[in-house]
């Protein structure tokens, strides 16, 4: 299987593409078997891949634009694979969860092309390569929720759409920018990320171009201030809108920072830790707060997608790999997790056609196996050990300690204000007396749904308790990078000798920077 | 060997998962019989590890990896030593008689099942609690043991809201959410204590971290006490995290029973104890536990003496002796704190389990004034409550004697003398409030009748499930000599000065004294027809203490309310400030664009004019830039 990834890029498009010519009212069966397909081709990749090794597998590369060194340039490592896979998988689990029926065909070949476009963000590793999916993502999304939205779908699609892409048109700048450097460095255009990672850039590029970059992935996130395109957007969007665009769009904004930031700009990076952890602990706390305010259900769940990317970030910005490697497995169960929870809002919303909690109440008693459900999912997004949730968090957490205390306990509150929306969230709709007689009528989970929400219980207690397959890969693969960054930032110091600020923020880097204490320590 | 502590361990899980297989279905008296069943199967395995732990044997096993990230190693790993051995053959004794009193308790509960499926599982995490030989794995029982706790508390979800004055507990769902959050409050600083102790130990396994602590900075040290012991303040409800635990007595009596008397509520006691080589070396901060404990001795107390809740006197009770425990542990007596742990567990478990019996008699009224006169029809349960009532006030021959008699030595012996006459003068309100409500409950005049009230005995499976209890109340306290040299092992000794030996009889004297003192007051106060100068309910003392200090108001008005209205001004702020920005700049580019579109009028003689005074504009912008270089 030389070319499984550009099989995994390029099966949902063209299948999408075949799809035009299926019959209407088997589309949806359609999409679905071929995001199984493409979910058991996933997991061969996982199976196949070697646990141990923390470089690039499976590459392939062929020119595209030789003169300008663009090429088709894709591989994958232990950071990459589990973003795929969770794109697979929660494309599936989304499509089998479908109960829209207008229209339906367009949407489930939007899903599929949305699909290829994620996959190949998260392979990619020529910048154009990766800039040309990162946007094409926009489009299905636009149309998704444009077409199948609530009342107010063209503001919240177009607000998305303008948004994002006004973050990543700043990013592509960066990347020319990038290029040119290189190209004046060594005489050769180059648009592939391995070999920009190995270019050792001049602190003061490093500034801007991380700058550059950050606001495209900043937007993404989205990091506090810019991320009021994600309430309309979650608010309008169907269910199977917000379960991709939470589930694994968001985390391309974070994966963009592993990928770009941290290996090209390591001195930068470190740089930033202080203004990006202050945004970081303004999206955990006060997005928490505002989720708390919150009367409609699935705002609460989309604030609170904000607040978790908040600690996602903290992580990612940790310097060591206990943060960044939690950082990676919490998006993996951030997606996982609030996936699960806008499929859940979904199922009362398919039932009721109201989101809001005050419509509600006593549901316990009258949905047994949907608030069991609903618990086990509200207990992963509090973090509780032994679920998905505690993990990614626990490690965040752990690994910014070592960088800052304050900031950490402050961040913390996460477990504490997390807990207080939810839990309200849950009284409020589950607990009590059934107060609208209407509502004694609703009934459970059936097959399809109990279908699309047991594999999620599985995943989230699975590796809960044993996260171990994933956090191996994740690990090896984190401490190469960071190993990486030691190295390039040690490279960077030799070429100063008169400027102090930059001199400065190198020794920090060095200081912040912990690939293992243990061998710092020998 | 190994096998043994799989066993004791996981077979409450699986009694958990069966019954929870049944969750949703309507009562299967089998759930309540395998649960059952397989609890006594964990406590007879975790007195077969007690019994090899006292023949010195260290049992360790390691069940595979957690967590593995970075430095970071977590497995899932169980010790065996004194000190477990004696939580886990607590905690099964004690859970096991509270499923089987459960059957009867919850026999026409609609959720059966769905009790015992909760009831396991929080056994399970107690025991992971107890048994993990890491500080990461204790999170993990420390945060089951909440999850349990807020769903048994919970259990009766679908009852309303109701003000403070109707309940003051508002509603069990309410109640139950309360004590998740005070909890989490607390756990953010237990976590920071872990993260502390792995950055500057580098590893979260306790024999790792003892080994390495005296290394470490005392600062850090400091910290690390300070932190754990936030943690510990969440779970075991002590000042000013408290209020949770009375609120918790929504739950159905056999949990309050389990969970928030003898096991649960203890965890805290238990982590300090536990901890000892690292508040060994910051005394300090152990006096300070000390301090805060005997405060919360005596601060509950007071609000036992004039509740008429029965089980919210329990619940103040329990809180009064978790302050016992953690002055024994604050100041160094490790073992004495975990001796009083344990005879705790019985006799409180006991009397939880006997007011149980009382609700079920009085159609699940819990108003002691609406009682009166039951011993003749419930002599078992009457006598059940005097044993453990005695035992709670300290008598000799019972088992509170033995452990609170030693904290009070404790106390003594460090020459703290103000913590010692502080729990003293507990000790006697201790006794009071105590027969304050069994006279209330089973003697005194019958005012149960009034109302209509038809109480009668519980089953006798149900009275049997108590004896082992009420038998381990009267004696556990004969095993103190025993279980000193035992715990010890592992323990650091406490020993006493030559001047404390001199005094122990006057001591005992003096403490018996006031036991005593409380319980012939209580006695003669309330025989009869009650108290002859009823207490003046308009009195400021009255109404602070009934209030509970106005401390849950004072929570709801300071925090909760607050914290809503905050959060209401943020959602403000996002959409009126933050997003309005956002689309205030994209409008402004959209007007200037409608704007410009006027000048795209495609007339040629107007664009040449445009151009004209564009070339004029670039013209002098030159000329000025060139004379200013």
């Amino acid at each position: 299987m030389d070319h499984i990834l550009s099989v995994l890029i390029f099966l949902p498009a063209v299948a999408g593409i075949l799809g035009f010519l299926v019959d209407k009212n088997s589309a949806k069966t359609y999409a679905i078997t071929v995001a199984a397909i493409e979910f058991v081709i996933s997991l061969w990749l996982w199976m196949s891949f070697d646990g141990t090794n923390s470089g690039l597998q499976f590459v392939e590369m062929f020119p595209i634009v030789s003169s300008f060194g663009i090429n088709y340039y894709v591989g994958v490592d232990g950071i990459s694979l589990f973003l795929i896979v969770l794109t697979t998988f929660m494309t599936m689990i989304s499509l089998m969860s479908l109960t829209i029926t207008d229209n339906v065909k367009n949407l489930v070949l939007s899903v599929l092309f949305l699909e290829m476009t994620m996959v190949g963000v998260f392979v990619a590793l020529d910048a154009i390569l990766f800039y040309v999916f990162w946007e094409l993502s926009l489009v299905p999304m636009l149309y998704i929720i444009g077409a199948w939205g609530g009342p107010r779908r063209v503001y919240a699609a177009i607000k998305f759409f303008l948004y994002t892409f006004a973050g990543s048109l700043i990013m592509l700048v960066g990347m020319l920018v990038m290029a040119y450097l290189y190209y004046e460095a060594t005489g050769v255009w180059s648009f592939e990320i391995t070999e920009w990672h190995k270019f050792v850039l001049p602190f003061e590029y490093q500034l801007w171009l991380f700058a550059a970059f950050f606001i495209g992935f900043a937007i993404k996130v989205p990091m506090f201030p810019f991320h009021t395109w994600l309430p309309y957007a979650h608010g309008q969007a169907p269910t199977i809108g917000s379960v991709i665009l939470a589930a694994v769009l968001l985390k391309m904004g974070t994966y963009g920072f592993v990928r770009f930031s941290l290996p090209m700009f390591p001195v930068a990076s470190v740089y930033f830790i202080m203004p990006i952890a202050i945004l970081s602990l303004i999206m955990i706390v006060y997005t928490a707060m505002v989720a708390y305010a919150q009367k409609d259900i699935k705002q609460v769940i989309a604030y609170s997608s904000v607040s978790h990317m908040g600690v996602i970030m903290l992580g990612l910005f940790a310097m060591n790999a206990e943060g960044l490697g939690g950082s990676i497995f919490l998006m993996i169960s951030h997606g996982i997790v609030s996936g699960a929870l806008f499929m859940l809002v979904g199922v009362i919303y398919d039932r009721k056609h109201t989101k809001l909690m005050s419509e509600f109440g006593g549901l316990a008693s009258v949905m047994p196996k949907y608030a069991t459900i609903f618990g086990i999912m509200l207990m992963a997004s509090v973090g509780l050990p032994l679920t998905i949730g505690f993990v990614g968090e626990f490690l965040s957490l752990l690994g910014f300690y070592n960088v800052s205390h304050t900031i950490t306990l402050i961040a913390g509150l996460t477990i504490i204000l997390g807990a207080v929306y939810m839990l309200t969230l849950y009284k409020k709709t589950f607990f009590g007396p059934v107060e609208h007689e209407e509502n004694r009528k609703l009934l459970d989970l059936n097959k399809v749904e109990m279908a699309s929400l047991a594999p999620l219980v599985a995943v989230v207690i699975w590796l809960g308790v044993y996260p171990k397959p994933v956090l191996e890969p994740i690990d090896n693969s984190v401490k190469s990078l960071l190993s990486f960054m030691e190295e390039k930032t040690e490279a960077l110091e030799t070429r100063y000798d008169n400027s102090d600020e930059a001199l400065e923020a190198i020794e920090e880097a060095k200081n912040i920077i912990v690939v293992s204490q243990n061998r710092e320590a020998e | 060997m190994e096998s043994l502590v799989y066993i004791a361990l996981f077979a409450p899980l699986l009694g958990s998962l069966i019954a929870a297989a049944f969750g949703t279905t309507p009562k299967t008296l089998f759930t309540g019989i395998v649960t059952s069943s397989l609890l006594a199967v964990s406590m007879f395995a975790s007195m077969i590890l007690l019994a090899m732990a006292v023949s010195g044997a260290y049992i360790h096993v390691e069940l595979m990896e957690w967590i593995g990230a970075g430095d970071l190693y977590i497995p899932f790993g169980f010790v065996v030593d004194e000190v477990s051995a004696t939580m886990m053959v607590v905690v099964t004794i004690v859970s096991t008689m509270v499923h089987i009193y459960s059957i009867g308790y919850m026999e026409h509960d609609i959720g059966f099942n769905r009790f015992f499926s909760y009831l396991s599982a929080f056994v399970f995490s107690m025991l992971v609690l107890v048994m993990s030989d890491n500080f990461a794995g204790l999170f993990i029982g420390w945060e089951g043991v909440g999850l349990c706790s807020w769903l048994l508390v919970g259990f009766w979800y679908h009852k309303k809201d109701v003000t403070r004055d109707v309940n003051p507990s508002i509603s069990p769902s309410w109640a139950a959410n309360e004590a998740f959050i005070m909890n989490r409050i607390a756990d953010l600083g237990m976590l920071i204590g872990l993260f502390l102790i792995y950055w500057f130990t580098g590893s979260l396994q306790y024999s790792e971290v003892f080994a390495a602590i005296g290394d470490v900075d005392m600062t850090i040290v400091y910290w690390i006490g300070i932190f754990l012991f936030i943690g510990a303040m969440g779970k075991s409800a002590q000042f000013p995290l408290h209020t949770w635990l009375a609120d918790a007595m929504e739950g159905p009596t056999p949990v309050s029973a389990l969970i928030h008397a003898a096991t649960m509520v203890t965890a805290g006691v238990y982590l300090v104890i536990r901890a000892n080589p690292i508040y060994d070396v910051v005394p300090d901060v152990g006096y300070f536990i000390a301090c805060l404990g005997a405060f919360v001795a005596m601060f509950a107390a007071t609000m036992a003496l004039v509740n008429r809740d029965m089980k919210r006197i329990i619940a103040y009770s329990t809180l009064s002796q978790l302050g016992y425990m953690f002055v024994a542990a604050g100041l160094g007596a490790y073992w004495i704190a975990l001796f009083h742990l344990a005879t705790h567990a019985f006799f409180k478990a006991l009397l939880f389990l006997g007011a149980g019996n009382v609700m079920h008699a009085m159609d699940d009224e819990l108003d002691i004034k609406k009682m009166g006169a039951l011993y003749r029809v419930m002599k078992p349960t009457a006598i059940f409550m005097i044993l453990a009532s005695v035992a709670l006030a300290g008598i000799y021959p019972f088992a509170g004697f033995f452990s609170k008699d030693k904290i009070l030595e404790v106390a003594f012996n460090e020459q703290t003398y103000i913590l010692w006459f502080v729990l003293w003068v507990t000790a006697g309100l201790t006794a009071f409030y105590s027969f304050r409500l069994i006279m209330y409950v089973f003697f005194g005049k019958d005012r149960h009748t009034e109302w209509g009230a038809h109480p009668h005995e519980m089953p006798n499976f149900v009275l049997w499930a108590m004896s082992p209890l009420a038998l381990l109340a009267v004696i556990a306290g004969w095993f103190e000599g025993w279980f000193h040299g035992y715990a010890t092992n592992l323990l650091p000794d406490y020993a006493f000065s030559d001047a404390t030996h001199h005094m122990v009889a006057m001591l005992i004297a003096v403490t018996t004294a006031v036991a005593l003192g409380g319980i012939i007051y209580a006695i003669v106060r309330y025989r009869g027809n009650g108290p002859k100068k009823p207490t003046n309910v308009n009195s400021p003392v009255y109404k602070l203490l009934i209030n509970q200090y106005y401390i849950p108001v004072i929570y709801e008005n300071v925090v909760t309310k607050p914290y809503a209205k905050l959060s209401s001004m943020a959602w403000s702020i996002d959409m009126k400030v933050v997003d309005a920005t956002v689309d205030f700049i994209a409008n402004s580019i959209y007007g200037a664009g409608s704007t410009a579109r006027g000048l795209q009028t495609g007339n040629l003689s107007k664009m040449l004019r445009l151009m004209a005074a564009g070339v004029a504009a670039l013209l002098v912008a030159a000329v000025v830039y060139g004379t200013l270089r």
